[in-house]
């Protein structure tokens, strides 16, 4: 009720505060009474003593961001027209708030009106570089991105090394930063032009001195970005992979294991699987020993359980000889078997039975599996073999219902039977209808024909 | 860079797209990035045109001009207005505003106010010490013939010599040139002295919002039917130069540093602002009786009537009814304004004209959100009986109306959204802004130009010819608004009683008709507004989005006038003050006047 009351008391109340506000509280007030919805905060706000200018310029902001809702592009363009007047704010106590606004709406459009061409974008690209010193190495980077997307390598090239040559005032620390960005992507495309510089080279077949010569100054100047890059801790996985794969061209393994080691193993990085995935498929390339390799997996295990070279991990697990790596292997098996994505995978139940056979041969089987099943004893049994997901398994994949059926007479002999006989019943409706189907070709044309009348009489 | 050789050129280089400009030997501009001569070459303007008067000045040597050209000439910033007075007015002009408009009115009340404000036209002008005119005789100003007075005024500081010899012109003459200090800080001479604290409070000076009230309280003096709402429509819609205006001022009045603050214009003032700022430099003006409104004039509420009767879209017939009201209230007679009887506040004929046709149409349909329906159906019931009927419907009137005012309104807002405030030539407060300043102007056309070739359209929104109407209605090629309704008949809601016509609604409510206190309540609209008939206050809505003010104000001249209107027929059957059970108890002054009218 008193809800309700508030509720109605509202409209009035607002325009009280509209006709006598001036002091800031009032809008508050009239902000906190507003419903609770989970909307940022305006940027621009209507204000008592607004500008006839703001008023303008706030009005477009939200056309252009209606219309762009509406993917209405021309009209978005229209407005965007005027809006550009913004910049020319001298009351403007954030004219970078402005120009990024201009910059990042502005793209939008050029990405979705139907008659934006690459000129368009190269003038619109360059005029907002200026607009605001902030911003200019970041609109550089996004207009050599867009250059490469269309293919434009060479002048995506130029736009990065002018900004590689830019410089303004005092560095700021995120000026730096995005500088070594810069020049990390600089280094990545000269990796580029070495990879035509290789696949020309190994076309001819001939030693050209002169052409390796060249190729080696790009790995060169590549390499010297690309190192620098991945000093900073981040993600740069196109950058490593690049690298690697020239430190492979030269033949400098030690120098490939190196960088992939630090780049997995750095504790300032972020958590990155992808890093173990690059090592490890490097050493494996590389015929490193097997307990290298494991060391890697176990680690990414850790990190994702889910991921998909875990069956690998499986195996390598089960080959080696050593005590207790069964025992992992089955723990790696059954974690994969709790995401969705694995749980009617064949190879993966055909491990777990492989493991099965032969952990049931040692003695500590049943402590083993008490300890692997421990946490899962409640509902494992439950996701995976229910009725339904027999029935499920019968129609799509046979060989796998089989397996399962070895699975669970092993954990779970009293399950067994329920799960089985769904199957097996499901499986005998199946054939018997087949067959009766088949048997008796007769009875279907019979069926077929009374159908047929039947339609007729009621068409008459 | 020799900004003064330039004189502010800063257009784009066509071969590098540059600013940064130089004059060379024989005069010629080059850009000093790339080298490029182009055409332009020192401008030598003609100082004489942009007088008003009719005096010309011709005694100027031709060293002396060219050395003022490079600096701009030295200038007031009342000589900054009198030019946008003179645009302004040349506008009303070309609108079809009588000739004599300019020189008779306008200019009469300008030479008032420079008076009044000890501008001009007075022994000892307000910026004594700094600044003193040079009149041809010293101290015969006063005496001397207005006109040549008062273009010598305004001429003086052109017509003294920049060549040094300063103290050779006789009288005293102003003790700033342009390049001394104060030079550096504005481009006018004392738009120091017009920013000073003391200055501000006195209020005495001319600011861009006054210029729109001097041409108000002009139009009105010469009885021109251009009312307030439609002087800030014109504005709004760009017919009379505003925003912006200081760009039509003539080449060597250069307009920067303080002057940015008095003529930079950023918003259109409100009809509130401007209402009271008409009443309150009528009052400094201390201007006489104004002219009597009478019959013949578009002012008169009569007219006035008729014409919102038109752009609303209401029969013709609604027009005796109203003028009816208009007599009971005692409003035929001429209603004027006299600004130095404190009592008598400056009319707004265009709020008062919409009240009275509000009250009409309460009158004849009750407007109470039941009685007004019932009635329209009574009116289709007649038009289906009679093909041939031609009985106003307000039903359909109200679904053609709110129909238009959605598309006005959004066009209204679109408009908004699109309307260019910056000028060509951007005004920056100090020497040291100017190259940020051009250089944004510089980005900001850039990207205008280059969306308007993706979008293909023109920037700003197509603006159409000056008119009194915001809508269009009637049949043809020229309508977008609707069928017009001005032909049809009230007869379904007005019916023959005795010899006169009576409304067939018998009854007639309004909000409580309490004493307000002028000084300190302010309008009660807000809190009255939930609890009126949501058919009044769409009313109320549509008048105020044609005059371009706000609900309130139309509810208080309703108000207003229902006052003069039940008071005057005291002895009437059946008005009734509360219409229905939701009429707010709490209103303590509210006096429930259950009156009998007789109409």
């Amino acid at each position: 009720m008193d809800d309700l009351e508030s509720e109605l008391r509202v409209p009035g109340e607002e325009q009280v505060e509209n006709e006598s506000s001036d002091d800031d509280e009032s809008i508050i007030r009239k902000r906190i009474k507003k419903p609770n919805l989970p909307l940022a905060p305006p940027i621009f706000k209507e204000t008592p003593r607004e500008t006839g200018f703001h008023k303008t310029t706030r009005n477009c902001l939200q056309h252009i961001r209606e219309v762009l809702l509406h993917h209405r592009w021309q009209n978005a363009a229209e407005y965007m027209a005027s809006y550009s007047q913004t910049l020319e704010d001298t009351t403007a106590n954030m004219p970078q708030l402005y120009a990024e606004i201009i910059w990042r709406i502005g793209t939008e459009i050029l990405h979705h009106h139907p008659d934006s061409k690459l000129e368009d974008y190269n003038s619109f690209y360059e005029r907002v570089k200026h607009s605001g010193v902030k911003h200019y190495l970041k609109v550089c980077l996004e207009h050599s991105f867009h250059l490469l997307v269309n293919g434009q390598f060479e002048d995506a090239k130029r736009q990065l090394s002018i900004a590689e040559s830019w410089r303004y005032g005092k560095q700021s620390a995120g000026q730096s930063q995005r500088i070594k960005l810069i020049q990390a992507y600089s280094g990545f495309l000269n990796y580029f032009i070495w990879c035509d510089k290789k696949a020309t080279a190994s076309s001819t077949d001939e030693y050209d001195a002169a052409v390796n010569q060249e190729m080696h100054s790009y790995f060169r100047q590549s390499s010297v970005n690309l190192k620098e890059i991945m000093k900073l801790p981040g993600v740069w996985d196109p950058f490593v992979l690049s690298y690697i794969d020239m430190l492979e061209f030269y033949n400098d393994h030690e120098g490939a294991v190196k960088v992939l080691n630090d780049y997995a193993y750095d504790n300032s990085f972020p958590p990155n699987p992808n890093a173990h995935v690059y090592l490890y498929q490097y050493m494996k390339k590389q015929n490193h020993p097997l307990k290298k390799l494991l060391k890697v997996l176990k680690i990414l295990h850790t990190l994702v359980p889910s991921h998909e070279l875990m069956p690998e991990y499986c195996s390598l697990l089960v080959q080696s000889e050593k005590e207790g790596d069964l025992q992992k292997a089955l723990g790696v098996v059954l974690d994969l078997l709790d995401y969705s994505s694995w749980r009617s995978n064949l190879d993966v139940w055909n491990h777990l039975m492989n493991i099965i056979k032969r952990l049931r041969m040692k003695k500590q089987w049943l402590k083993i599996f008490g300890e692997e099943m421990g946490c899962r004893k409640d509902w494992w049994l439950a996701i995976h073999f229910s009725t339904f997901q027999a029935r499920k398994d019968s129609v799509e994949n046979r060989e796998l219902l089989e397996v399962k059926s070895f699975v669970v007479g092993a954990f779970c002999p009293r399950y067994t039977s329920m799960y089985c006989g769904v199957g097996k019943e499901a499986r005998k409706r199946l054939t018997s209808e087949a067959q009766k189907a088949k048997r008796n070709p007769k009875q279907l044309r019979n069926i077929r024909r009374l159908k047929r009348e039947s339609g007729q009489k009621s068409q008459d | 860079m020799d900004e003064e050789q330039t004189g502010g050129y800063s257009d784009i280089c066509g071969q590098c797209g540059e600013v940064d400009w130089g004059v060379s030997d024989e005069g010629r501009f080059y850009c000093r990035s790339c080298h490029n001569v182009i055409e332009r070459t020192k401008e030598v303007v003609d100082t004489n045109t942009f007088m008003i008067g009719t005096s010309r000045v011709s005694s100027i040597s031709k060293g002396t001009r060219r050395k003022k050209l490079e600096q701009g000439r030295e200038w007031m910033v009342c000589e900054g207005f009198q030019f946008i007075l003179k645009h302004q007015a040349e506008a009303l002009l070309a609108m079809g505003v009588c000739p004599q408009f300019k020189d008779d009115v306008l200019c009469q009340f300008w030479r008032m106010y420079l008076q009044k404000s000890q501008q001009a036209y007075t022994k000892n002008p307000v910026h004594d010490g700094k600044f003193r005119l040079r009149s041809q005789g010293s101290g015969e100003s006063d005496s001397a013939p207005e006109s040549s007075v008062m273009s010598d005024s305004m001429m003086s500081a052109s017509e003294t010599d920049g060549d040094g010899d300063l103290a050779s012109g006789g009288g005293s003459v102003s003790g700033h040139t342009s390049d001394g200090v104060s030079s550096v800080c504005s481009g006018s001479i004392d738009a120091v002295s017009y920013l000073t604290p003391r200055q501000r409070r006195n209020q005495g000076l001319m600011s861009m919002p006054k210029t729109l009230a001097l041409c108000h309280l002009a139009l009105m003096w010469a009885r021109e039917a251009i009312t307030l709402a439609d002087l800030l429509r014109f504005v709004n819609e760009g017919h009379i130069p505003y925003v912006n205006a200081y760009e039509d001022f003539p080449e060597e009045m250069k307009v920067y540093g303080r002057d940015a603050l008095i003529f930079r214009v950023e918003s259109i003032p409100s009809y509130r602002h401007l209402h009271k700022e008409a009443q309150t430099l009528a009052v400094f003006l201390e201007l006489p009786l104004f002219p009597s409104i009478t019959l013949d004039c578009l002012l008169h509420p009569s007219l006035l009537t008729l014409r919102y009767l038109t752009e609303a879209n209401l029969p013709d017939e609604l027009h005796d009814w109203v003028c009816r009201i208009m007599e009971k209230a005692g409003m035929e007679e001429s209603v004027t304004f006299e600004p130095m009887r404190s009592r008598s506040p400056l009319p707004h004929y265009d709020v008062q004209a919409a009240a009275l046709i509000i009250i009409a149409m309460k009158l004849l349909f009750k407007l109470d959100d039941h009685t007004e329906w019932d009635l329209s159906n009574d009116a289709s019931d007649k038009n289906k009986e009679n093909p041939d009927g031609n009985s106003f419907n307000l039903r359909r009137w109200y679904r053609t109306m709110q129909t238009a005012l959605t598309a006005a309104a959004r066009r209204q807002q679109d408009n908004i959204a699109r309307k260019l405030w910056k000028a060509q030539k951007p005004l920056y407060t100090s020497k040291k802004d100017k190259p940020v300043v051009l250089k944004r102007r510089r980005m900001a056309e850039q990207l205008q130009l280059s969306f308007q070739k993706l979008s293909g359209s023109p920037l700003a929104p197509p603006s159409s010819p000056p008119s009194s109407f915001c809508f269009r209605w009637g049949e043809g090629e020229d309508v977008r608004d609707g069928p017009s309704l001005h032909h049809q008949t009230l007869d379904s809601s007005v019916r023959q009683r005795g010899a006169s016509l009576q409304p067939s609604n018998p009854e007639y409510w309004h909000p409580a008709l309490r004493a307000c206190k002028p000084r300190f309540c302010k309008s009660h609209y807000a809190e009255v507004e939930v609890t009126l008939p949501r058919m009044y206050v769409w009313l109320l809505d549509l008048f105020s989005f044609l005059l371009g003010v706000k609900p309130g104000c139309v509810y208080e001249e309703v108000l207003k006038v229902e006052r003069r209107f039940l008071r005057s027929s005291k002895s009437q059957p059946r008005a009734r003050a509360t219409p229905r059970k939701t009429q707010p108890k709490k209103l303590p002054k509210c006096k429930q006047t259950r009156k009998t009218c007789s109409r």
